[in-house]
């Protein structure tokens, strides 16, 4: 039993190697930054595999993009929780 | 004529005629029966070669009887007419050789079916089945079964059991000593007197006649050893019960099967007797002879065929006696190809399971609710089958049951039926571990029976089949994933057929209940509450410790029984030493209520790595216990680079001990190159070359994949270990979260 297509996985660690160049030329504190991106993407492996998209770079970016969204809502209630307890 | 009830034991090809069965009658007498028996198999294809093939089959084959006939093709479910040829059980593979080598365009059906499934297909028996046979002196007349493969609790045969163990194992170094236990009684025979030990083996199995033998490497050495031994001294040496037939040596092979290369090792089958090799035995390890006898009965293969083979050829025969019930051919080497599919069709359709990335960390109170036999089910209440429409959507088919749904319903029915009896019966019930091994080989064929429908060369197989169940099954599982959300619980974690959820306030399995409800409403599918956890801990990727990983975690349930899965303890290539320590350490964890008692006991656990870290680092550590198996993937000469396996095998090629693909090599690390030693008594390996610092990185790993969810991670961990743990204060250096 094989596989024609590589799962999520395998699809997203292929899709970050070949941005290696790009990486490399970046400044070490990007770098890292890049790194969680790509992290941020595998997250939702199981979901891009879902989606079957022609073109799964784009529910990668969506999957960072989502990521980056949650950590927003995040960081907004804790300001607004903050800003509660000084006001009240 | 003469009638008698009794099981059936041994069922086999007659060297002149029909078949020879074996039964063991209620008076527990042992009776040997014969009974005419021909066997037909068909040839399809162009009618002008179909002709020339009967007619080199008449002129070569006089005593075949040959004539045309119709028969149902499952795939275009017409009858399409075909060359039959019936002859006699003995000769059938001979014949079948010939002919396709002849004619090798022509397709050729019930070609390669065992005689045992032939017999069970038209009698309805199975291995163990109490019949009522009648008879004339030597030739069976009628045969009624009177119970089937589906009964929980099937009467009992008095069967007789011989054990053989040996004093060592012989891959390592040769045995000198047998014991040989049977009813309570033990007797040691040293091996070296060679007259005496086959007269006294001669004379234990003259006298008690044993229906079952088992040994521990019994295929590979110690019946081809003892054979040699009758040969050299000319005394014969009875392990068969039907003096008329020698004992059967099938040879050694390697095959690939889900990504790796698996070893088949030789086999030494018995005839009117049933030889068992635990060592030989795929169901062996982890189960033990009710689940060899449960395959056997459930597929109907000999009780011997049914101990060594792989639960996927056990499935298989079940749908070839579907089939030949049903009047279908069975074809010899399938010519059913994959439907041609569009980059679309392919993108969406080829893909496993779902699984997600479970939620890092310790949770408590986390129930894990699984669809029962989830694949098997869809299959079943979907009616998935090669030769039906496949279904869009989880829902009743409008078709009548196909060959699969029909072959896998009773299974289906009859785990469940055996999983519902398990739960019903007390924890300290000692029936469960017999229940246990029958319904875990049940498990094994229905799991297969699922990877099968997707293997190219699988009889009743079609990709497109394999591909609608794991949509389906992906379906249920997101149903289930939404049914959870709606209801205000979190899912931590979803995996094929399994999802683990957690909601404050419920901790009991009532609390999960309407969840359970709103699933089945959903998808019509079994499902159950497995467990509930008290804490369980996904673990991150040992590759990136952003990621976790779906099959990574431990915990321990509520009747304080644990889960381990993906850590060292589970791996076949961790060191006993290793698999001990990681064993005790989660045995301190598991005692653990909820996640402030874990950290509790983190002090407690780390002085038992410590303690364990020490000697290991100090070497007093049996170097026995460091021994690891890594398994042969390729031929030694197809490696650029040899792994440390390879390197192994070629020490034990060295000394005369070649090593077979897919075989498991034990082997030591070592200091200085080649850094490894293979594991031999004929191999000298000093203690003090052991590489004891590289054992003491191997334990920190395994010991910091369980404490890393404590903020104890392996970095952590080493830096406790070198500094012999002098600097570390729980609460102030690893404060609690």
């Amino acid at each position: 039993m094989g596989r024609t297509i590589p799962s999520a996985n395998q699809y997203l660690i292929q899709e970050q190697e070949s941005f290696s160049r790009f990486r490399r030329a970046l400044r070490r504190s990007d770098q890292l930054a890049l790194d969680e991106l790509f992290a941020a993407a595998r997250k939702h492996a199981a979901a891009l595999s879902y989606a079957s998209h022609a073109l799964p770079f784009e529910v990668a970016l969506l999957s960072m993009l989502l990521e980056e969204h949650k950590e927003v809502m995040r960081l907004r209630q804790l300001i607004e929780a903050q800003s509660h307890q000084e006001n009240g | 004529m003469a009638e008698f009830s009794g099981w059936l034991l041994d069922l086999y090809e007659d060297p002149q005629a029909g078949v020879v069965l074996w039964f063991i009658t209620e008076e527990t007498k042992r009776v040997r029966l014969r009974q005419v028996f021909p066997v037909t198999f068909y040839i399809g294809g162009e009618e002008k070669e179909l002709k020339r093939a009967g007619v080199f089959l008449q002129s070569h084959f006089p005593s075949a009887r040959i004539f045309f006939t119709n028969r149902k093709d499952l795939y275009s479910q017409s009858q399409i007419p075909v060359l039959a040829v019936e002859t006699q059980p003995i000769h059938i593979t001979a014949l079948v050789r010939r002919v396709a080598k002849q004619f090798p365009r022509l397709d050729y059906y019930d070609a390669d079916i065992p005689i045992a499934i032939r017999y069970a297909s038209r009698f309805k028996t199975f291995p163990l089945a109490l019949c009522r046979v009648t008879h004339e002196e030597e030739q069976l007349q009628a045969l009624e079964v009177l119970d089937s493969p589906w009964e929980l609790d099937p009467p009992p045969p008095p069967l007789r059991t011989l054990q053989i163990d040996l004093d060592c194992d012989p891959r390592y170094g040769k045995p000198e000593l047998l014991t040989i236990r049977f009813n309570d009684k033990e007797h040691r025979i040293p091996i070296q007197y060679e007259r005496s030990s086959l007269i006294r083996l001669n004379s234990i199995l003259t006298n008690f006649d044993p229906d079952l033998l088992l040994t521990n490497s019994g295929d590979i050495w110690l019946l081809p050893y003892l054979l040699d031994m009758s040969k050299r001294t000319g005394i014969a040496l009875n392990l068969n019960r039907d003096p008329n037939r020698s004992v059967m040596i099938k040879k050694e092979g390697s095959y690939f099967s889900y990504g790796r290369i698996v070893y088949r090792s030789q086999q030494t089958l018995l005839f009117g007797r049933c030889h068992i090799d635990s060592r030989n035995s795929m169901l062996w390890q982890d189960y033990d002879l009710a689940s060899a006898l449960e395959m056997a009965r459930v597929t109907r293969l000999p009780i011997q065929t049914a101990a060594r083979c792989s639960p996927g050829t056990g499935i298989n025969m079940m749908e070839v006696i579907t089939a030949l019930r049903q009047g279908v051919l069975v074809p010899w080497q399938k010519t059913h190809g994959e439907e041609v599919k569009n980059a679309y069709q392919l993108l969406r359709n080829d893909q496993g399971g779902l699984v997600y990335q479970p939620i890092e960390g310790i949770h408590e109170n986390v129930g894990m609710i699984d669809f029962i036999s989830l694949y098997p089910s869809i299959m079943t209440y979907c009616n998935i089958s090669p030769e039906l429409p496949v279904p869009k959507d989880l829902g009743v088919s409008p078709f009548p049951p196909g060959l699969i749904p029909i072959t896998l319903r009773p299974l289906l029915e009859k785990r469940v039926a055996m999983k519902q009896h398990l739960l019903s019966l007390p924890p300290d019930d000692p029936q469960k571990p017999y229940y246990q091994a029958r319904t875990s080989s049940l498990k094994m064929l229905l799991v297969c029976c699922f990877g099968y429908m997707g293997y190219k060369a699988a009889k009743f197989g079609r990709i497109e089949s394999h591909e609608a169940i794991s949509a389906l099954g992906r379906e249920a599982l997101l149903r289930a994933k939404e049914a959870a959300e709606d209801m205000g619980f979190t899912v931590l974690h979803l995996y094929v057929d399994g999802i683990w959820v957690k909601k404050e306030g419920c901790s009991q399995p009532d609390d999960f209940l309407p969840l359970l409800n709103e699933i089945v409403d959903q998808t019509s599918l079994p499902i159950a509450l497995d467990c509930i956890y008290r804490w369980v801990a996904f673990l991150p990727s040992k590759q990136d410790s952003h990621m976790t990983v779906p099959n990574r975690y431990f915990g321990t349930k509520q009747d304080g029984s644990s889960t381990v899965r993906g850590i060292e303890i589970r791996k076949h290539d961790t060191p006993a030493y290793i698999t001990r320590m990681q064993e005790d350490l989660l045995g301190i964890f598991e005692t653990a209520a909820n996640v402030r008692e874990l950290h509790n006991l983190l002090p407690r656990a780390l002085s038992l790595v410590l303690e364990r870290y020490k000697n290991l680092r100090a070497g007093r550590v049996r170097t026995a216990d460091l021994v690891v198996h890594k398994r042969m993937s390729k031929e030694l000469s197809a490696y650029r680079v040899r792994s440390v396996a390879a390197i192994a095998a070629q020490q034990l090629e060295d000394i005369g001990q070649p090593i077979r693909l897919g075989q498991r090599i034990p082997l030591v690390y070592t200091l200085g190159k080649p850094g490894v030693s293979a594991w031999h008594e004929h191999i000298p390996l000093d203690p003090r070359s052991v590489n004891y610092a590289y054992y003491c990185e191997l334990l920190t790993r395994a010991a910091g994949a369980i404490t890393q969810p404590l903020q104890m991670d392996e970095e952590a961990l080493n830096m406790y270990l070198i500094s012999d743990g002098i600097n570390f204060a729980s609460e102030s250096l690893f404060p609690l979260h």
